[in-house]
Formats: C-alpha cells, structure tokens, sequence
C-alpha cells in the first residue's frame, strides 16, 4: 500500500453533504480520474468498565480497502497500542462484553472510490449514526511507500483539488516520516478525525 | 498495364467530380454565395462542375480507346482450377485469396520501409559484419565474458552507490540475472547477456522480482519503458563496461523520482506521473511531455 493523506475538506454554508461530494466529484473527474467501485471505513468504541480500574477505550476499526482485516487501537492514559487482526476479531469483541461495553454510536465515512493514474481518491461522507457530521477525502498514491519521498507530490496533487485549504500533513504521519507506510497509519488518521467529528458532536470517549 | 492504371486513376476522377456534383446539388444555395444575385452564382458552380464531368468523361473514354485487348485468355496460376471447386461453401475462395494476395504485397511494401529506416538506425546489438573473417576476431564481444569478470564489474558498481543495492543470481546458466533495490523508491530486475544488458523491468517496493510481468504502477511501467530507451542509448560494444555502469548511474538518479521535481515546469505532477525521464547526460529529472 502506499502513502496515504487524509483531509478534512471544509463544508461551506449553503452546501450540503451530497452537494459537496458532488462538487468534488466533478472535480476529480475532470482531472481524468475513473470511478472505481465505493468504499467504507467504519469505527466502533468500547469503553471498559469502571470497575476495572484506569478507563482504556477500544477502537475497532474496518476498512473496505484491507477487507479481511480488523483493525483495533486500544488506548490508555499513558500510551495507544495498535492491532491487526483477521475477522474473528469482531466475534472476540462480543464475547468481551463483561469488560468493554459499547457506549458510543458507530461513526463511518463512506462513498465514491475514484482512480487517477496511480492515485487512488476516496470521497467520503462522515455520519454517526446516519447524522451527516463532514467531509473526508483519502489521497493514497500507491507507488510509494515512504513518506517523506513524496510529500511535495502529495501536497501538490492535494492542492491541485482541493485548494490552498491543504497546509499542514496529517500530525500521526509527521514522527514517522521514514519509515514504510502501512495501513495502520491510514486506520490512525481515519481515527484521529473520527474522534474530532465525536468531540464537535458532543459524544464522549 | 501503365495503361490499364491510367485508366483507372482516370475512372476514379470521374466518379470523384460526379460525386461533387451532386453534393453541391444537394446542399442547394449556401451562404457563401452571398445575398446579391446567389441564383446565377449558383448557377453557374453547377454549370462549372458539369464542364468538368464532360471533361473528365473524355479522359475516360480516350483512356479506354488506349487499352489494347489482352491478348488470348488470362493466365490465373492455380487459381484457375478454382472455377472447377463444386462445393458451394468453397467458390467464394476466389475474392479471400485475392485479398490475403493483397496483403502479403502490402506486407512486403511495409517491411521494405522497415528494413531501409532500421538499417540506418546504429542500434546494433551485435555484430553481424558480412566482411572478412580476420576482422572479427579482433573484436572483443560483450557476449561473451566469464562470469567471474561479470561479478567484478557489477560489485565495483554496487560498491560506488550506497543506496543501490544489488544481487546476482543465474538461473539461465551463466548469464547473470541483476535484482537492484533502490533504496525503498522501487526495485528493478536487469537481465544480462555476458556484459550486455538484456532486459530490464522496473517495478515498486515490495513488488515481486521477476523478469515476465509488469508492475501494478504506471509510473514504473514508464520507467521500464524509459530504461529500455537508456540501456539501447549506452551500449557500446567495444566497452561493455562502461556501458553498464553508465547505464546504472543513469538509473539511480531515479532515488529522487518522488521528491525532485520537474526541470522545466517546476511541478512534481504532469498528468499525475511525477518526472519519469531522466536526461541521459545531466541525470536531470524531466515529464515524459515537458523533455524536449
Ligand atoms: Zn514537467
């Protein structure tokens, strides 16, 4: 998998969710990209129980990309641990209910998966539980594999559609610019902005 | 024959005016015959263009007075005996054969261009000197070099980049088959013949190493296609050696293939491929449009 940007695209006043993913769309369609299929990326929390000491929270993550793969991230007060696993994971996670509930309402971001050369644009909507709360766009540009080597090219093809709103690189991205990319670090940037979208809603967790 | 073809050129002018005609009929009175007096200016295309039929007519049918009756039967070769086939599926052989006739002449024409354009091309990869004999043993041939000199050579080279790396393997006899990693940009598989480089199949990191399947990646598919055009530009058969290391300094200014942009626009992306040539000379990273 290669490098992988995302962005919170900026919702105007007069602009609805659809209108804005259409707004885009035309967009990247006019740069000659081809619509490839859709794609879901969803999170659920759970939050353990206050008997068991120190709060810990429990992310399991999806992403349509890495199909057969369950992401987790467990967070504690001092440090976040990430996992990988295969789909038995989710059924392992109920089984938990004793120590980790479920508190928090799903939060997903969805729609078009677009193809441009070697880019790979996915346009989605962000809804907690069916309530439209953004719009975030996923710019992976799969030959590359290491950060630092692409991050002009990345901004400049960011820019190229979305405008000058895109300044800074995701903060998840920036101690680990070295290193090969992998599809955690995607997972971790869908988190990071899944738990703004959860804070401006007023959800807690 | 010069007849026959005048002839037809002449059959073929005809049709052509005749088809005017009545193109200009139909289209009737255009705009471009103005507003005053459009009627005779009309009028008198249509009139111009029958001269012109009568006219051509006229070639036709002096054309024609010139043909000479062909003389006695035609000779058709084997063709001849079609006419004896009874099969009903087979009598329409006739037409089939003219055409496949066609195209073996029109097969012939094009290799001809071919073979002129190719033989003053100096891309020759071997010798092939129908002179004399004592000449070419003089010649030292890239193709034939022992494999130790091939590691030598290659190891130097490794030796010069630290951020190449390289492995030999040999799984077709001794000829030494190249896997280069550079750095974590992309990686690449150069077939060797002796000290003449071969093929070469550029693809990503992490991709699989081997000579038969292209990358998933457009932008290393290009770059593939560019390497061929490089390892054709720096063979030299008197000095396989500096071929092959210029051709590998040539290829690891790729490091930069994400992060440097291009020399002339000043962009990193043109049609979203990043600079994918890299001037032969001055290893300057270019866009496929933006070299020339
Ligand atoms: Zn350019």
């Amino acid at each position: 998998m290669g490098v992988t940007i995302l962005h919170q695209f900026p919702m105007l006043e007069n602009r609805t969710g659809p209108q804005t993913i259409e707004f885009l769309t035309k967009r990247i369609v006019a740069l000659g990209a081809v619509q490839m299929g859709q794609f879901l990326v969803d999170c659920d929390s759970y939050i353990s129980m206050p008997s068991l000491g120190p709060q810990r929270t429990v992310h399991v993550l999806h992403n349509s990309e890495q199909p057969a793969s369950v992401f987790s991230i467990l967070e504690t007060n001092t440090k976040t641990i990430p996992l990988v696993a295969d789909g038995l994971f989710d059924l392992l996670m109920l089984k938990m209910t004793p120590i980790y509930t479920k508190k928090v309402a799903k939060i997903e971001s969805k729609g078009p998966r677009f193809e441009l050369a070697d880019f790979c644009i996915k346009l989605g909507s962000v809804t907690i539980s069916q309530n439209f709360k953004g719009v975030l766009v996923e710019v992976e540009y799969r030959p590359c594999v290491v950060p630092s080597n692409c991050v002009g090219l990345m901004r400049e093809f960011l820019q190229g559609f979305l405008g000058s709103c895109v300044q800074s690189l995701p903060a998840c991205l920036q101690n680990k610019m070295d290193e090969v990319y992998q599809p955690m670090d995607t997972i971790q940037q869908y988190l990071d902005h899944f738990l703004n979208f959860r804070k401006m809603a007023g959800y807690s967790g | 024959m010069e007849n026959l073809y005048a002839a037809l050129t002449s059959v073929k002018v005809l049709r052509c005016s005749v088809g005017q005609i009545f193109n200009s009929l139909a289209n009737g009175i255009r705009a471009d015959h103005g507003e005053e007096g459009r009627d005779t200016k009309f009028l008198s295309e249509i009139e111009e263009l029958l001269n012109a039929v009568t006219h051509h007519l006229r070639d036709v049918e002096q054309a024609v007075n010139n043909l000479s009756q062909p003389p006695g039967p035609l000779t058709l070769g084997n063709t001849n005996f079609l006419s004896q086939e009874c099969t009903q599926e087979r009598q329409a052989l006739y037409s089939q054969l003219v055409l496949s006739y066609k195209w073996t002449d029109k097969i012939h024409e094009y290799s001809n261009h071919a073979a002129a354009l190719l033989s003053q091309n100096s891309l020759k990869r071997s010798y092939m000197n129908p002179g004399s004999a004592k000449r070419r043993r003089t010649q030292t041939s890239s193709h034939n070099v022992s494999p130790q000199a091939v590691d030598t050579v290659i190891s130097a080279i490794d030796r010069q980049f630290n951020d190449m790396t390289m492995s030999i393997s040999r799984p077709f006899a001794t000829n030494a088959v190249l896997q280069v990693s550079l750095g974590r940009v992309l990686q690449a598989v150069i077939a060797f013949k002796g000290l003449m480089i071969e093929w070469v199949v550029v693809k990503g990191y992490g991709e699989a190493f081997d000579l038969w399947t292209d990358s998933r990646h457009k932008v290393f598919r290009k770059i593939t296609e560019n390497s061929h055009a490089a390892m054709l530009h720096f063979y030299s058969p008197t000095l396989p050696e500096l071929a092959v290391r210029s051709f590998m300094t040539w290829f690891h200014s790729y490091i930069t293939l994400f992060s440097e942009p291009c020399k002339k626009c000043g962009s990193h992306l043109h049609c979203a491929l990043p600079p994918t040539w890299r001037d032969l000379r001055t290893l300057e990273p270019f866009h496929e449009e933006c070299k020339l």
